[in-house]
């Protein structure tokens, strides 16, 4: 069975995000996630607003950082959200988008330590334990929340490059795997594999979610045009070794980063190429998202995840993915139950 | 008038099509943040219990509009055919 996420960024209204997180639970997506960057409206407040009026869809942020933010402050804000609508939490957590963390003068400096620790941190917090713990990153000594955690709350891990996949696998309830490009997912699927493997735990365990830009219009130049912004930011924040595989060099990448922290939208936009959509964005017709969907399930991934742009225009969008995408997923899982 | 009797001069046959009409003026007005806090909650309220395209909602969604963009709102309504519902509105 494939799930179906959507992300929102709080440089929206705090109402609109709202109002489309009440949409998004009545079309049937099953998990929200909120982004975390600074500049942007604070996650946590965000999410507590989405939950006190939606009833039953999962969401989270999507994803926090420990550079910005200490994992003990992530665990007590997500569990206060359980708080408020248990057994409805998720957290993601990952290394962070690099141009924003350069903007404060941020190193997301030895992330697989980092993001080992912190998941440790998260998971031992939440689930209401006295935490000692002296490691390479963080030291904790004796901490422990004065108030009582409701339910386990599911941690994905944001990952990219082959050990932090791997590690995602091995210490997550989730992988987010940042990438819209079926050749991206199934190259890490292998990754994914090690990592379970070495937590002995089993595949199908593990939630594995293709967290993708994505554009839906009703035409592929309309699509096109709503993700170029945030292909951009992709392709200014993507390592080396991905950029290499979609023929992108790191100088142009390199350019698009220098531009967006300069400001310099149409210079970052303009060098934004076809090529570089097809390989980090869900872009098109209803009709070519489907397909594109399909090809990502193939692979392994159990939850797609609308990102931003999601279209044009974000309320249409989502009913047109609810009337025109979803009823070909639900059909399919129909025939298979059959 | 007040917004409740401005509302009764919409059929119910046009609740659903004016609702979709002043959300997309609300959501995407380049002066949504001129919106109360207040309503816009209200808003949320309504809309998570499906009431947008009721009378009560069609009063809130016409006092957001009207807030945050009272020209497309008197254009959206004239297209609908609510000219009298306009008269009104232009009047208040």
């Amino acid at each position: 069975m494939i799930n179906f996420g959507i992300e929102f960024v709080p440089r929206d209204l705090y109402w609109k995000t709202t109002f489309y997180a009440i949409q998004a639970e009545k079309t049937g997506f099953n998990t929200l996630w909120i982004t975390d960057h600074f500049n942007n409206r604070n996650v946590y407040v965000s999410l507590a607003i989405v939950s006190a009026y939606t009833e039953k869809i999962r969401f989270g942020p999507g994803v926090t950082n420990p550079y910005m933010a200490h994992p003990i402050v992530t665990a007590q804000a997500v569990t206060t959200l359980n708080e408020i609508a248990p057994r409805r939490v998720v957290c993601g957590i990952g290394v962070g988008d690099r141009t924003t963390l350069e903007m404060v003068n941020m190193k997301p400096s030895k992330p697989l330590a980092t993001i080992r620790e912190s998941v440790r941190i998260i998971r031992e917090i939440t689930s209401g334990k006295n935490l000692e713990m002296r490691g390479e990153i963080f030291t904790v000594s004796g901490a422990k929340l004065n108030f009582r955690t409701t339910s386990e709350i599911p941690i994905f891990v944001g990952a990219q490059g082959p050990k932090m996949l791997a590690l995602a696998a091995e210490i997550g309830d989730g992988v987010l795997i940042n990438a819209s490009h079926p050749e991206d997912i199934e190259n890490a699927m292998g990754f994914i594999r090690e990592g379970v493997a070495k937590a002995e735990k089993r595949l199908e365990d593990l939630e594995i979610a293709a967290y993708t830009s994505f554009s839906v219009a009703k035409t592929p130049e309309k699509a096109a045009k709503a993700v170029v912004p945030v292909v951009a930011y992709i392709v200014a924040g993507c390592p080396e070794l991905v950029l290499q595989k979609h023929g992108i060099s790191m100088e142009t990448a390199d350019k698009i980063r220098e531009a967006i922290i300069r400001g310099k939208w149409k210079e970052a936009f303009s060098q934004v190429t076809d090529g570089m959509i097809e390989a980090f964005s869900i872009c098109g017709t209803p009709e070519t998202v489907v397909e594109k969907i399909d090809n990502l399930v193939k692979v392994g991934t159990t939850q797609v995840v609308a990102g931003s742009p999601i279209g044009p225009n974000i309320r249409k969008c989502i009913n047109m993915i609810a009337v025109e995408v979803f009823p070909h997923f639900r059909a399919q899982e129909n025939e298979q139950n059959d | 008038m007040a917004l409740e009797k401005i509302v009764e001069k919409i059929p119910s046959s046009s609740w659903d099509a004016t609702s979709e009409r002043l959300v997309d003026i609300v959501l995407n007005s380049p002066n949504a943040n001129k919106m109360p806090s207040g309503l816009a909650k209200t808003i949320l309220y309504y809309w998570q219990r499906d009431q947008l395209a009721t009378k009560i909602g069609l009063q809130r969604l016409i006092e957001a509009s009207m807030i945050v963009d009272p020209e497309k709102t008197i254009d959206a309504l004239k297209e609908l055919g609510f000219h009298e519902l306009v008269t009104v509105l232009e009047s208040r």
